[in-house]
């Protein structure tokens, strides 16, 4: 008993002395989002464990892509593991669940979500929420710009039927009406719905040059399969979140020819040499598939990844002005997150703002098609 | 909407309705004879698509781990009853099933390279490995519960359900497979395109659903069920022992359900938890057929698929509400006008 | 006072747990104290009323966006949506339970996933209520200027919702309108002919319910301050159900307890497994599947009655005193010799089956009438006529010279019939004195309401007193307190006569009060009846013991094959040769 107590209060002694630095994670890696979460939790395991010297402690919870178990972890992770800031969540309803505890504790939080809501409009809240995957509308603008290139008058939009597909229905109307597109249908379907016909028949009566799905992984297949069966000829566009190897696997040749925005590490190899984003992309991903096997790598692992990127850049400012556990701590750590200027990530480089909790560029995208059942960057 | 779209929409409703089918016929079964309301029925979809994707693609599939697993859980179970007992003549057929089987599977999956099989022997092997497991599920789960009221039985069947899920994610993780068409033969129809794997699904359902019948209408194990169903008392009375035909009902619903899986596999992609809302689809239909009567719930199932279809033309993102709207009047009807047991549990 | 001491305990360790424990302690409490309150709902709505509901949490998103709503666009005071989120749920419960509570077995379960699948896919999909992203900036809920902002002041609020529903629940239980309740899972038929209106109690139940559910919406949402519509899908309704179930459905404490269990089970298995087998995979929900299965093979009722069973204390069954009361008032009687009862061509067919054909029989005020016959005759089907258990298809019945054919059996009971069963129909974990009341109970009208808030007391203590009364005057005092289904078959059938006796009949029809009884209680059954026939009361009665039929009815009846083959004296009946001829020829079915 008595050995037992002394090691406690060595532990709780050596802690003190050492400052150790923990970060929080929550993530879906069960659930409807699993296949986005499952990566994010395997890039954690490869983030760094010392940063400024001082040695970061992980703490990985999963909140099964439900937002009350999201809460629940934030609250764990702040009252129990003291944590100093918190990475979460995948999907964009468990980020803004968690948004209010981490503004009443004053900790930072570094969602992955792709909503731009999570981090604008800026207001007090939101001053302690930064987010690493690109806005939704930074993507929809590429794809929009891409279908003005290729004369696309008319569009249709078929997109998951829960927080994904409504985000993505969103950007892409509004920035498509802005640039006198039409959008002439819109459709939802269940992620795990057997068939997609009666949208898709729907879809091809009203005759849109293009079709844009809004789906994240394998699910995004079975409408550009549909469509591809039932005879449709126009362009097929998909979103950055099918980028792993997974969508390849199962569209095979279904899904040749179908052009996404995605972040720039999904093509890391094939960017120019001179591409400021492809040392620290390719730095990810051979990372991520050295410890999880060749072509394993998919675009929401580096989300993950960035969060790290963006706290290894802060935390030693912050380390300067204030010890880890306290409030003070995450004052400037949040501080040093919206300092963050020119640090490059696997997806782009982050250039944080009072106003800009996102920090991306157009640098952050590129355009890509699916040629001979690979990524294919379009120059 | 035109005729070819009509059409169209029609032949998809009753292809997704023809699997909703196969899956009411099953939970009637089961239901009948056990009073279980089977809600993994659906897993065994998933597993039997997941667990032949993973044959197609070279790997050893997790579910074999499971098997085994399952089946020595089995042997602990039953072993020390039958030891206890001093029915030391029933172990070596327990072994057999529960042990040597999930072996020579594994051996099997070890010794060849499971992705250059040719199509049959992966269906086959797909089968062969997941079907046993609906048996062993039941000896494991639902067996010390028999005469457990239908409440019980039914949270008992959401915490399999569960389990089962967790299990299918280990096994084939959160992204889904599909497996490669039967057929790539493609016909005409009023000038809609119909192709031969949706084809293949309604036939093979249909011949499974004859099946069935010639079951329960011709073999000596299909009257047995058919009277355990009817009352279960009496069939005990006539020697018919209730885990017997709760194994053999488990073992009939495990197949359909894979069977099920191994013919959507090729039309859509399948994930790890595609089978909770197949099967609640399967559900609908069965709830229609009032739990009791397979064509009527046969009818409901291939309602509930068009239904499906024509709603998510319509207004595909209030597909779900339609369809679940819409099923309530039929409950209301069927309820109203088939007479039912009231006081059937204190 | 021993009696409350374990709520007492319970209440001052919940006051004071927030005081004591760990932060993240008293935030799984809240969650528990949310889930709790819907689960409570359950056990009254699925426990109790034997109705299975896998849609409450359709319910919990009412409450949740009603508030949100109308606090994040109007800048509404909370408590006002608070009640407004209450009106709303109540109304739209109404309506499905007005269609859905009309299926009868497998149906309603089914009728209730369909609509809370529809309703979540709503919420999902309407615009102005934030789509399936959700709606943010839900403000905290205050009182009397004291804001609830951390979750140790929040704790104190969502605990004494919790509590109160419990309160009120197990009042309700315990109570004129609760012994209704209690009848509706397996006595329906019974309860319809002791008066009670079924389906109304039904729906009674439903609005409690759903309430419930709506009340912990609005707290999550304010807990929350962010909804969105995932945790109000059918899985949370199943995982609500999952609750109940294991905590134990029959119980208003086992929700608490399945409610708290489920909660820690899953944060524990969250804690402990990714030490144990690592962080790669998620084994958290296969250990908990497996986890429950096990749970419910060692306790198929739930933990709560193991929990029980292991205490010294006694469950607190109903009540086991009886206080003073003035008696109950009684109905006017008929004058002696007045028609009570005329029933003339009755036809009951079902299907091609012709059971009662062409049957005429009436009773008067202070007589004996027996109806004999091989069985088989159809003369509990007669009875069910009568009674209009079971109506007639064809025929005249007219009760107190009213025709019958417009009315239920629970109005007919009203009006001063009142019948006992061939098959008795006692609810057997309730005890004696409990199932007589339900017989009274057309003589109270205390309501849902003050039954909660414990306003029924006095008209309660008349009504056990009556029913204590019954039970003494048929000489089963001694049994009272005791659960119904322990007594002895021929004694369950007095409670039933003592049960149709608490309803102050004028017409009482017996189905084989005698059978099972060994002779002097047979005896002292035949002075009761012959006491009751004296003070008025008109007695149709079912019999198969011939002496004792012959000793007591002033006239009878004889059926057979659904005919009235004669009607007279005993002693004409005795010296019938069509009669004789019948039971000849059926003595060894009769027998």
């Amino acid at each position: 008993m008595s050995r037992k107590l002394a090691l406690a209060v060595l532990a709780a002694f050596s802690t003190a002395a050492l400052a150790e630095i923990n970060i929080g994670v929550s993530v879906s890696a069960t659930g409807p989002a699993a296949s986005l979460g499952i990566p994010e939790k395997n890039t954690i395991a490869l983030l760094p464990t010392t940063i400024g010297g001082q040695k970061v402690n992980y703490i990985v919870l999963d909140d099964a892509t439900d937002p009350t178990a999201a809460t629940k972890n934030i609250k764990k992770l702040i009252s129990e593991n003291k944590v100093d800031v918190v990475i979460g969540s995948t999907t964009t309803p468990n980020s803004l669940a968690m948004m209010d505890i981490a503004v009443d504790n004053e900790t930072p939080l570094i969602s992955m979500a792709g909503s731009a809501i999570v981090v604008e409009p800026m207001d007090t809240k939101r001053q302690w929420v930064f987010k690493t995957a690109q806005n939704d509308a930074h993507m929809a603008t590429a794809i929009v710009q891409h279908m003005t290139d290729k004369n696309v008058q008319s569009v249709a939009f078929i997109g998951f039927a829960d927080a994904y597909g409504e985000g993505w229905y969103k950007e892409f109307a509004k920035i498509a009406e802005a640039r006198k597109l039409k959008v002439v249908a819109s459709e939802r379907y269940q992620r795990n719905d057997t068939s997609v016909t009666g949208q898709i028949l729907k879809i091809i009566a009203a005759k849109p040059d293009a079709v844009l799905v809004g789906g994240a992984g394998t699910p995004a297949v079975l409408p550009q399969k549909a469509l591809k069966e039932k005879g449709y000829k126009g362009l097929i566009y998909q979103t950055h979140g099918v980028a792993n190897n997974d969508f390849l696997r199962v569209g095979a040749k279904d899904v040749e020819g179908a052009f996404l925005p995605v972040g720039p590490m999904v093509v890391a190899a094939q960017l120019p040499a001179d591409n400021p984003v492809r040392n620290s992309a390719l730095e990810y991903v051979n990372k991520y598939e050295a410890a999880n096997g060749k072509g394993s790598v998919s675009s929401f692992g580096g989300h993950a990844w960035d969060a790290g990127v963006l706290l290894g850049a802060a935390i030693p400012q912050a380390l300067k002005k204030a010890r880890p556990g306290t409030v003070e701590f995450r004052r400037a750590l949040r501080e040093a997150l919206e300092g963050v200027k020119n640090v490059p990530g696997a997806h782009g480089i982050f250039n944080m703002s009072t106003s800009d909790h996102q920090g991306f560029d157009q640098r952050a995208r590129v355009m890509v098609t699916i040629q001979n059942n690979t990524w294919k960057l379009i120059k | 909407m035109d005729l070819q779209i009509f059409l169209l929409l029609g032949q998809d409703g009753v292809t997704n309705g023809a699997i909703y089918a196969l899956l009411a016929l099953a939970l009637v079964l089961i239901f009948a004879v056990t009073r279980i309301i089977f809600i993994p029925q659906g897993e065994f979809v998933a597993y039997g698509a997941l667990t032949l994707a993973s044959l197609q693609a070279g790997k050893i599939p997790g579910t074999v781990w499971l098997l085994l697993a399952l089946g020595l859980v089995v042997i602990v179970l039953d072993g020390v009853q039958m030891l206890r007992e001093g029915r030391y003549g029933k172990l070596p057929s327990l072994l057999i099933f529960n042990l040597g089987w999930p072996l020579l599977c594994a051996a099997v999956l070890f010794a060849l390279p499971p992705g250059d099989l040719p199509l049959a022997l992966q269906v086959l092997l797909s089968l062969l490995l997941v079907v046993p497991m609906g048996p062993m599920v039941y000896r494991v789960a639902y067996q010390p519960l028999a005469g457990a009221s239908v409440l019980v039985l039914l949270i008992v069947s959401v915490a399999v359900h569960v389990a089962m899920i967790g299990l299918g994610l280990l096994f084939f993780g959160a992204e889904g497979s599909r497996t490669p068409a039967f057929t790539e033969v493609s016909f005409e129809l009023a000038g809609a395109p119909l192709q031969g794997q949706t084809l293949l699904v309604v036939a093979a359902s249909a011949a499974l659903i004859a099946g069935l019948y010639f079951f329960f209408e011709r073999t000596l194990y299909g009257k047995a069920l058919r009277a355990t169903a009817m009352n279960r008392t009496g069939a005990r009375l006539m020697g018919i022992a209730p885990t017997l035909a709760g194994k053999l009902c488990f073992t009939l619903a495990a197949a359909i359900g894979v069977f099920s899986g191994i013919l959507i596999a090729p039309i859509t992609t399948i994930y790890y938890d595609s089978g909770f809302l197949i099967g609640l689809k399967g559900f609908v239909g069965a709830i229609i057929g009032g739990l009791a009567s397979y064509p009527v719930a046969a009818l409901g199932a291939l309602l509930v698929g068009l239904l499906e279809s024509y709603s998510s033309f319509w207004a595909s993102a209030y597909k779900e509400v339609i369809v679940f709207t819409m099923i309530i009047p039929v409950l209301l009807w069927r309820s109203l006008t088939t007479r039912h047991v009231e006081e059937e549990e204190e | 006072m021993m009696r409350h001491l374990p709520l007492i305990v319970f209440v001052a360790l919940l006051g004071a747990g927030p005081l004591l424990l760990p932060e993240f302690t008293v935030t799984l409490l809240n969650y528990i104290g949310l889930y709790a309150i819907v689960a409570v709902g359950l056990v009254l709505l699925t426990g109790v009323g034997g109705l299975t509901s896998f849609g409450q949490a359709a319910f919990v998103g009412l409450g949740a966006y009603t508030t949100a709503w109308l606090t994040t666009v109007y800048g509404v005071s909370p408590w006002l949506t608070l009640l407004i989120g209450i009106a709303l749920t109540a109304a739209v419960a109404l309506c499905l339970g007005f269609i859905t509570l009309r299926m009868g077995g497998h149906y309603l379960p089914l009728g209730t996933i369909a609509w809370g699948i529809s309703l979540y896919f709503l919420f999902g999909n309407v615009e102005f209520l934030g789509g399936h992203t959700g709606i943010t900036g839900i403000p905290t809920v205050s009182l009397f200027g004291w804001e609830l902002k951390s979750a140790r002041e929040f704790y104190y609020l969502i605990w004494l919702v919790v509590l109160l529903a419990m309160l009120s629940v197990r009042n309700l239980l315990d109570s004129r309108v609760g012994r209704s309740i209690r009848a509706l899972k397996g006595g329906a038929v019974m309860a319809e002919a002791m008066g009670v209106n079924t389906p109304q109690a039904k729906i009674v139940i439903f609005l409690i319910a759903a309430v419930l559910a709506a009340i912990s919406g609005w707290l999550y949402a304010h807990l929350q301050r962010f909804v969105n519509p995932t945790p109000f899908s059918i899985n949370q309704g199943i995982e609500y159900l999952f609750m109940a179930v294991i905590g134990g459905v029959g119980h208003v404490w086992g929700a608490v307890l399945g409610a708290g269990l489920i909660t820690v089970l899953k944060q524990w298995l969250q804690d402990f497994l990714p030490q144990l087998l690592g962080q790669s995979g998620n084994f958290e929900i296969i250990v908990f599947g497996i986890a429950m299965v096990l749970i419910l093979q060692r306790a198929r009722d739930g933990l709560w009655p193991v929990i029980l069973r292991r205490l010294p204390l006694r469950s607190a069954g109903g009540p086991r005193q009886l206080v003073a009361a003035e008696p109950l008032p009684r109905r006017a009687r008929p004058a002696p010799g007045s028609v009570l009862l005329d029933a003339s061509e009755v036809t009951k067919r079902f299907g091609g089956l012709v059971a009662n054909n062409r049957m005429s029989l009436s009773v008067k005020a202070g007589e004996v009438m027996a109806l004999i016959g091989p069985n088989g005759a159809g003369k509990s089907t007669m009875f069910n006529c009568v009674s209009a258990v079971n109506p007639a298809t064809e025929g005249k019945i007219a009760f107190l010279g009213e025709s019958t054919v417009d009315l239920v059996s629970r109005d007919i009971a009203r009006r001063g019939m009142s019948r006992t069963f061939q098959h008795v129909k006692l609810l057997g974990q309730m005890s004696v004195l409990e199932n007589v009341a339900i017989g009274a109970h057309l003589r109270g009208r205390q309501g849902t309401l003050a039954a909660a808030l414990r306003l029924d007391r006095g008209e309660e203590a008349r009504l056990l007193a009556e029913a204590a009364q019954q039970i003494e005057r048929v000489g089963l005092k001694e049994q009272m307190f005791e659960p119904a289904g322990s007594l002895a078959l021929g004694q369950q059938r007095i409670v039933e006569i003592a049960r149709a006796l608490a309803s102050d009949p004028c017409l009482l029809l017996l189905d084989e009060p005698a059978a099972g009884l060994r002779y002097l209680e047979k005896q002292a059954l035949a002075d009761l009846l012959r006491k009751l026939r004296s003070e008025g009361m008109g007695i149709l009665l079912v019999e198969h013991d011939m002496e004792f039929v012959m000793g007591l009815a002033d006239r009878i009846v004889v059926m057979e094959f659904g005919e009235k083959i004669a009607e007279g004296t005993p002693a004409e009946i005795q010296s019938n040769p069509r009669v004789l001829e019948a039971y000849l020829g059926g003595v060894e079915s009769a027998a």
